[in-house]
């Protein structure tokens, strides 16, 4: 039997790199999955829950439980800081509403991060994909710490045909994008990104592999300010290629 | 320019600190991450345990200050409790005047070291009344320095660290290592400046000026302020954890002591007690125990003669009672270890003197847990938009030993939702964010909120972006806009993921499956604690010893004299302070007096050795067990620069929850743990060994 997953895309992949979002339902459907996108969805509402706009953020996930209540099976979002937000965020929204608690609880129990669905629901690590070049990862903070997911895609870049994998110094630290603090704390951010991009370049990697696409928007962006080629990935896009 | 954003580019452009700063983060991540290698248990396990200890600690408060507060009383310690920092300063007002009439209407001198009539030239002089100080943050929280200072009396700091700032006329820039944000280069020119040493910059060097610099202060402290770490509701013990043994001298010398506990801090029980001891040195400096444990029990008793006549126990409020059962509950689990500081990407760029408050005014506490607190605590109008500045990253709540979540609080405040005791003028949500993000953000959530009107944006934001960036695929922001300061921008794409798959989804091929077959994921947890454990008590406490800088040397009862001597006879000594005979092994005291040695009974900081028994030692951690009592005075093992101590081998118990069982340790007044020579790390974080305490201790066991 095939099984069906709802693809929240999330509103950056969405509007901005709308690539990394046909990666997304390309591995999964090679992962012999049935792909739907719900066209009522928009975005979560990370960026005014994490501003403290509650009452903002209360609505856009009232949209958002609507839009995924008319469909049934496993969510699946290719960020762990959206998926974090589904999981942690809206129960901590609705945590003195009796309506939408429940309903924000239910939507969470359906709710996977990408890798996390690949590798823990599906039970699968190598997706056959093939890249030959040197790659790293940044765990995103959200994944890592929010989620707890972490070998998760590190066992799917493991199996990547080709490839050589190097780990990134000081992997585990943020990388200053925080949503709107990136753009309320510009200064502080921008040195916590500098030792980021630093640190990719010490791992001596051609391609640096992350699973959030706030990271991947934010040190992409600020390797082209710098004249450097954007070398962030969707860890979709890396393994989907060789595969087609 | 909010004052906040002004001290954040001073942070920024300031390349003494930067420096200072990263030395920091890097030494401090690996100490703590090594140090719980040597965890007795998993460390989730511990963490998740002392976070329920934590929690359930703050849920029933009441209950648990008021039997501390019955034991500490019964422990003959007076108890005070203040509502607010005016309170606890005035507190410490009247308890300095009354010691100073009474020491008056005793005819007593204002300067004071009682031990021995050859060192009375001190006790002629007077001198305004001087309070020594070990280091306390809720002593800095309550501006008690200022009042202090404007009634006339001197409070000298006496923490390597804290002593270096106040002799810069600064607060300290973190709750564990004050002196964070300087180098050694900084501690030279103002201990040259102030102290009138050589210009240099040999840490050790420095740390003998502080040592010869603050000696004095301690013998002639009439007061002695501490703080205390943890409250132990069972028996009304004071815990105080030390490294440098300031903490030691100001709670053992002066006639009174004063301890400043913040009204959280509390255990219920001994064993949560040594949860706690497991998670709090190993957090803060990447510690297995910090070189001095002391449990304080009560006053100087009459058959003892060291330890202060006098102990005041103030309990501070100032705010935490209002915050219990709100959204900022949990961080009053907080056990002030400063690891979540030690781990903020942020804290690393800022340092502690950027987090200001709306007019500029400091804060005690900065870091993750400063900008939950100072909110919470001090009000959230005034510092409030600390929270904003945090990416959430996690790092602050993965560092906590009890498990704080404290990205949720950043969070909570910023969506208003705490309850200050001080009224709050800010009543939107959103507090600290600026007027652009706030109503960008409310356009975007009245755009994201209907689908049409997000398909819309979506259009205009792809044309838009075309006219502004007709070529490249990143838009070159303004610098004012935030993203613009250092980055490019993503070119919104013209056809965005929702028009894609409705026209592709139909026609994607359904490929064969050409997945390889599943892995099964390599285990990651390794069993890290269960290693063999054959090593005898006896030799393991001597690895540990040994490991922390102490020497060890075992002998019988009959060669222990000759050993001493040797050791006496190597440092050209030939008079020491030492317990009185009935705490040493028969004949010992007599053997070493038909050697030549001289024995003085009464300690005296001239004497170079100090000569003790020990109750029992702890084998985990090379520590020594001393309890005072009548001819076991604490002065022995604290004055001298040369600690002495005889150990009998059955004595050497496996861990310390045992050693907290032992009736001895919950009787004493005062109870020290010894855990190798007094060593300090305060400047550029690098140990020196060998400040206030003995920096030699060797360790006979028979």
């Amino acid at each position: 039997m095939t099984q069906t997953v709802q693809l929240f895309v999330t509103c950056l992949i969405d509007t901005l790199e709308p690539q990394i979002g046909e990666a997304v339902v390309r591995v999964l459907e090679r992962a012999g999955v049935n792909v739907e996108f719900p066209q009522d969805q928009t975005c979560c509402g990370q960026p005014a829950f994490n501003a403290g706009l509650r009452d903002d953020a209360r609505k856009m996930a009232q949209h958002t439980i609507e839009a995924f209540e008319k469909t049934t099976g496993p969510i699946v979002i290719p960020s762990g800081s959206c998926a974090a937000m589904l999981r942690h965020g809206y129960p901590e929204l609705f945590t003195d509403d009796p309506v939408w608690l429940p309903r924000a609880e239910a939507l969470a129990l359906r709710t996977f991060e990408f890798t996390e669905f690949l590798v823990d629901e599906l039970g699968i690590t190598n997706v056959g994909a093939h890249y030959p070049g040197e790659i790293t990862y940044h765990p995103s903070c959200h994944l890592l710490r929010g989620l707890g997911v972490d070998h998760q895609p590190r066992a799917l870049l493991d199996n990547i045909g080709g490839a050589q994998f190097n780990e990134l110094p000081n992997a585990e630290d943020c990388c200053g994008f925080g949503g709107v603090f990136s753009v309320e704390h510009p200064e502080i951010s921008a040195e916590m990104l500098k030792r980021k991009i630093n640190n990719t370049a010490d791992s001596g990697a051609d391609t640096v592999v992350v699973c959030d696409t706030g990271c991947l928007l934010h040190i992409n962006g600020g390797l082209h300010r710098q004249r450097e080629k954007p070398n962030v990935k969707h860890i979709a896009e890396i393994l989907d290629l060789g595969k087609r | 320019m909010n004052p906040f954003h002004t001290q954040i580019k001073k942070s920024l452009t300031n390349p003494v600190l930067q420096a200072a700063l990263d030395a920091n983060a890097e030494k401090r991540i690996l100490a703590r991450k090594t140090a719980f290698t040597s965890l007795p248990e998993p460390l989730e396990i511990m963490r998740q345990r002392a976070h329920k200890v934590r929690s359930e600690t703050i849920k029933n408060l009441d209950s648990y200050l008021e039997q501390f507060i019955i034991k500490v009383e019964e422990n003959g310690i007076i108890v005070h409790r203040a509502a607010d920092a005016e309170e606890a300063r005035q507190i410490v007002l009247d308890i300095a005047k009354n010691s100073t009439q009474r020491r008056r209407e005793r005819g007593e001198k204002i300067k004071k070291f009682r031990v021995n009539p050859r060192r009375q030239r001190h006790a002629e002089q007077s001198a305004p009344l001087l309070i020594a100080k070990s280091k306390t943050m809720v002593s800095e929280e309550i501006g008690l320095n200022e009042a202090l200072e404007g009634a006339g009396i001197e409070a000298v700091e006496t923490d390597l660290g804290e002593y270096i700032v106040q002799l810069r006329g600064e607060p300290p820039s973190h709750i564990i290592t004050p002196a964070v944000h300087l180098r050694r280069q900084e501690v030279g020119e103002t201990f040259h400046e102030k102290l009138g040493i050589p210009l240099t910059e040999d840490i050790p060097t420095m740390t003998d000026a502080a040592r010869a610099a603050l000696r004095q202060t301690f013998l002639d402290a009439y007061i002695g302020l501490s703080g205390v770490n943890f409250g132990v509701a069972e028996s009304g013990s004071l815990c105080i954890v030390t490294n440098e043994g300031n903490g030691r001298m100001v709670t053992t010398l002066p006639k009174t002591h004063i301890a400043l506990m913040g009204m959280e801090r509390l255990v219920p029980t001994f064993d949560d007690l040594d949860l706690m001891l497991a998670l709090l040195p190993r957090s803060a400096t990447g510690q297995k125990i910090t070189v001095y444990t002391q449990l304080i029990h009560g006053p100087r008793r009459d058959d003892e003669i060291d330890g202060p006549d006098e102990r005041h126990l103030i309990i501070l409020d100032n705010g935490r009672s209002t915050l219990r059962g709100t959204p900022l509950n949990d961080s009053l689990m907080c056990i002030r270890c400063g690891s979540c500081i030690n781990a903020c990407p942020i804290f690393r760029e800022l340092g502690g003197h950027a987090y200001v408050g709306d007019r500029g005014q400091k804060t005690t506490y900065p870091g993750p847990i400063g900008s939950v607190v100072s909110p919470g605590l001090f009000g959230q109008a005034e510092f409030g938009h600390l929270a904003q500045a945090s990416t959430l990253c996690g790092a602050c709540k993965d560092a906590c030993p009890v498990d704080i979540d404290l990205p949720e609080m950043l969070l909570r405040i910023r969506a208003g939702e705490i309850v200050s005791h001080k009224p709050s003028t800010v009543k939107d949500a959103g507090v600290g964010l600026p007027h652009s993000v706030r109503w960008g953000l409310r356009l975007f959530t009245w755009a994201a909120s209907k689908t049409w009107r997000f398909r819309l944006a979506q259009r205009l934001a792809a044309a838009f972006s075309r006219i502004l960036s007709p070529r490249a695929d990143y838009l070159k922001m303004p610098a004012f806009t935030g993203w613009g300061y250092s980055k490019d921008f993503s070119r919104p794409a013209i056809r965005p993921f929702r028009e894609r798959f409705k026209s592709n989804h139909e026609v994607t091929e359904n490929t064969e499956k050409t997945m390889g077959e599943s892995n099964t994921i390599p285990a990651t947890l390794q069993d890290q604690s269960l290693i063999s454990n054959i090593q005898s008590p006896t030799s393991k406490f001597e690895n540990e010893l040994s490991s922390l800088g102490g020497n060890f040397t075992r002998c019988t009862a009959d060669t222990l004299s000759n050993v001493i001597l040797i050791l006496l006879a190597e440092r050209g000594i030939t008079e020491i302070m030492a317990w009185e005979q009935e705490h040493l092994p028969e004949g010992l005291l007599e053997s070493l007096q038909e050697q030549g040695i001289r024995i003085e009974h009464t300690p005296h900081p001239e004497l170079r050795a100090g000569l003790t028994g020990s109750l029992a030692a702890v084998a985990e951690t090379g520590t020594l067990v001393q309890t005072s009592g009548a001819g076991s005075p604490q002065s022995t093992s604290l004055l001298p620069d040369i600690h002495i101590a005889v150990l009998r081998e059955n004595t050497i118990y496996e861990n310390l929850p045992q050693v907290l069982k032992l009736r001895e340790v919950r009787d004493a007044s005062s109870v020290a743990l010894i855990s190798g020579p007094s060593r300090t790390a305060d400047i550029e974080m690098t140990l020196t060994i060998g400040v206030h305490g003995p920096g030699e201790v060797h360790v006979f066991c028979i």
